[in-house]
């Protein structure tokens, strides 16, 4: 088993719904806008802005951009506890009361997506009630980043057991694919022929980013063609 | 302070050093062994477990070694 | 050990400093530990609030902290290596500046070790790399590594100190307890003397393996990564060649400063700098040699994220910091000493200064640049150091000013028994040497 995420250019609008599902979802701290400004805001599932060609023919898209989940994570290699080290389903996962905060493990992921705890979680006032009771909120001084709703993994097999049948495709669908509107991104087993991910990751149009890095990443994008 | 008092204290401090060193030597065995189970890069933790050990050992050796021949080299009204 | 302690030693001008500290010392000694006391107070606002009080951000998640950590190991390359060095090569000029540069070592290496937890976003769980380390991760080789180095050059500087805390005990100097527990019964025989000297070479030879793998095991912690300005083959060597330079620029800028306040003109002449200064333009060469070489690299081969990181340092925010270095560190030190007219004591101050802010600046240079360059567009700010990390920074200076002062108020920083030793039998040993060196005489003038 090795889970995996397609996200389609081609259906995907930009509209950053995938970015503001994951941040409730997990608990992702919303920090103060002047901390903002230095840099420090938190997004597990950020929108990159990516300019294509030249001027006239310039045109500026937006992306979505979550944890690569790599299958050879040059991020786990680094750590000294191993507060961050890659499950037998692919999960790239993080262990918070592990964690020392050294953010080696920053320095070293080359897509840069991982958040650091600069401060205590802070949340608006009232938003801290309303936290995701599934999701532990991190301590300050520790690093986090997209896990690929693993929580919800958890539940799934759960439940599954619980009725006493196996894991389907539509039972474990992280939250930035259960929110977006055009169904741009697909979750899924890359290694389960039955599931969408499976073929889509083989399409002609996928393509992975910074692919010459050999990091094999297990987020795979679909080339717009136009 | 009279002198055995001084002397004892020497005598602890190498074997806080030996007691040091130890703790090292085991600490390093312990991650290896831990390296080993995660299968992570086990090679790496051999390696780095066969040049530290012998040398934190050996250093204490040395300590020993002056300690014990400088005891040894003293003249011989001083030897009670 | 019934000696009057009134008795006129011949090396006196180097137990002065200890027999009679005077006032001066206690005024300086009160003033650093007002700073300390002031920077343990902002670490600990940095403990309570967590790491958000300093300057980092994302992508430039490493700092002040991790730039000071480089550079403190850095300097205390000089030391124990270079002292190492000179012993094995029998240098008889090493004899009043070995002391001095171990001592370099032993403290500053103690406060560059401390840095990377100082960086640590949950220092209260530093337990974890013992119970759950995995040396996988090059941090876990540092702590190794520096751990090891730490001990050797203690012990490096400890064994040689023997004979001179015998000195003092028998001359009756307080604390006697101090001085008693720390000479192990040192009385000189010869026995003890060659004891002493065979330890001496086994620790001499150990050391700089261990000084080497150190400083190349720091650049390991960048080169490891497939960062871009970091992922670089000439890493190791790179760092222990800017350790040593950075180290030997420290040594004269010491040198000078004990000269002056101790008046060791006496001991430290114009010859120990000129030499040393030498050394120093040396590794100047070498040091650009490596720029050269790891820059022309990466410029030729025209990898896009590398060259984005390049011209950051060339053209672009940083490049008042790179241009800084290369003065500093190049033109400035080669201009001043490769004259002999300007090879002073104050030409050389000047020129270590200028190369200890250089080597400041290229640790600098080193550890931001590739951060705040990332793979991906993310928009990225600059990078600029908070109050805290000046604080900390200018903290771990006095800490080593004052462990310094502390040192040089209970032991002796010029080694009087091998100064002693020297004087006696030097001269004799290199006259010895020297023959042995010349070409044997031609057995038709010895037949004869
Ligand atoms: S994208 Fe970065 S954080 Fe995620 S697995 Fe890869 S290296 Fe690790
Ligand atoms: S910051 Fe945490 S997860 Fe990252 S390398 Fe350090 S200890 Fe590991």
């Amino acid at each position: 088993m090795k889970w995996g995420m397609v996200i389609d250019l081609q259906k995907c609008t930009g509209c950053g719904e995938c970015a503001a599902a994951c941040k409730l979802e997990n608990n992702v701290a919303i920090v103060e806008p002047r901390e903002s400004e230095m840099g420090r805001t938190m997004l597990w599932m950020d929108m990159l802005t990516i300019y294509e060609g030249e001027y006239p023919r310039l045109r500026v898209r937006q992306i979505p951009r979550p944890c690569m989940h790599c299958d050879h994570p040059p991020c786990t290699k680094v750590c000294p506890v191993r507060a961050t080290y890659m499950n037998e389903e692919g999960i790239v996962a993080q262990i918070y009361p592990q964690c020392i905060g050294c953010r080696y493990c920053m320095a070293a992921c080359p897509y840069t997506v991982k958040s650091f705890n600069w401060y205590k979680p802070s949340f608006p006032p009232g938003m801290d009630r309303a936290t995701n009771p599934d999701v532990s909120v991190r301590p300050v001084g520790v690093v986090e980043k997209c896990t690929f709703c693993i929580h919800r993994l958890q539940m799934a097999k759960e439940q599954a057991k619980f009725e006493a049948r196996d894991l389907r495709e539509g039972d474990f669908q992280p939250a930035c694919a259960d929110s977006c509107p055009t169904g741009a991104i697909v979750f899924g087993d890359l290694e389960n022929r039955d599931h969408q991910v499976n073929h889509l990751a083989h399409s002609p149009r996928a393509e992975k980013l910074l692919e010459d890095l050999g990091t094999e990443p297990k987020v795979i994008y679909l080339k717009e063609v136009d | 302070m009279n002198k055995k008092t001084i002397e004892a204290l020497q005598v602890l401090s190498i074997s806080l050093i030996w007691v040091l060193f130890t703790g090292i030597a085991v600490w390093i065995v312990s991650l290896l062994r831990e390296s080993l189970r995660l299968h992570d890069a086990p090679d790496a933790s051999v390696g780095i477990s066969i040049i530290a050990i012998p040398v934190f050992f050996t250093l204490a050796s040395i300590l020993t070694y002056v300690f014990i021949g400088l005891r040894k080299g003293r003249k011989e009204e001083s030897e009670p | 050990m019934e000696h009057a302690s009134a008795r006129p030693h011949p090396d006196a001008a180097l137990l002065n400093p200890i027999e009679n500290p005077g006032r001066t010392y206690y005024y300086i000694v009160v003033g650093l530990l007002v700073i300390i006391l002031y920077t343990g107070f902002v670490y600990f606002r940095q403990l309570w609030y967590g790491l958000g009080v300093t300057g980092m951000a994302q992508p430039v998640t490493w700092g002040f902290y991790i730039i000071n950590f480089v550079f403190f190991i850095g300097i205390s390359h000089a030391g124990t290596l270079i002292s190492a060095i000179l012993r094995l090569s029998k240098a008889e000029w090493r004899r009043p500046i070995t002391r001095m540069a171990e001592v370099i070592t032993a403290i500053v290496l103690a406060i560059g070790g401390l840095h990377p937890i100082i960086d640590l976003g949950r220092p209260d769980r530093i337990s974890h790399l013992f119970f759950n380390g995995r040396l996988q991760s090059p941090l876990l080789w540092d702590v190794a590594s520096i751990t090891a180095y730490f001990t050797a050059s203690t012990i490096y500087l400890y064994i040689p100190l023997i004979p001179d805390i015998a000195i003092l005990r028998d001359r009756g100097v307080k604390p006697r307890w101090l001085y008693e527990f720390l000479s192990w019964g040192w009385q000189g025989t010869e026995r003890q003397h060659k004891v002493l000297d065979r330890a001496m070479n086994i620790l001499m030879v150990m050391v700089i393996p261990i000084a080497v793998s150190v400083h190349t095991i720091i650049s390991y912690i960048f080169a490891m990564t497939v960062q871009p300005g970091w992922h670089s083959t000439i890493f190791g060597p790179y760092f222990v060649v800017g350790a040593i330079f950075s180290g030997i620029a420290a040594i004269l800028v010491l040198m000078i400063v004990f000269r002056k306040v101790f008046h060791l003109e006496g001991y430290l002449k114009h010859i120990h700098f000129n030499y040393l200064s030498i050394l120093l333009l040396i590794m100047s060469l070498i040091w650009f040699y490596f720029t050269f070489s790891e820059y022309l690299t990466g410029f030729y081969g025209h990898e896009p994220n590398e060259m984005r990181v390049f011209w950051y340092k060339f053209a672009g925010d940083f490049a008042p910091y790179f241009w800084a270095m290369i003065v500093c560190n190049f033109a400035l030190p080669v201009a001043i000493l490769c004259n002999s007219k300007t090879r002073t004591i104050p030409g050389i101050l000047i020129a270590s200064i200028s190369v200890i802010i250089g080597m400041w600046m290229e640790r600098l240079i080193i550890v931001v640049p590739s951060l705040a360059n990332p793979r991906l567009p993310y928009p990225t700010g600059i990078y600029i150091p908070s109050h805290t990390e000046w604080m900390l920074f200018l903290g771990g200076i006095s800490v080593f000013i004052l462990g310094y002062m502390i040192f040089a108020r209970f032991f002796p920083v010029i080694s009087i028994w091998e100064i002693e030793e020297g004087r006696h039998e030097s001269a004799k040993i290199v006259a010895e040497r020297i023959t042995s060196y010349m070409p044997d005489p031609e057995p038709s003038a010895t037949g004869e």
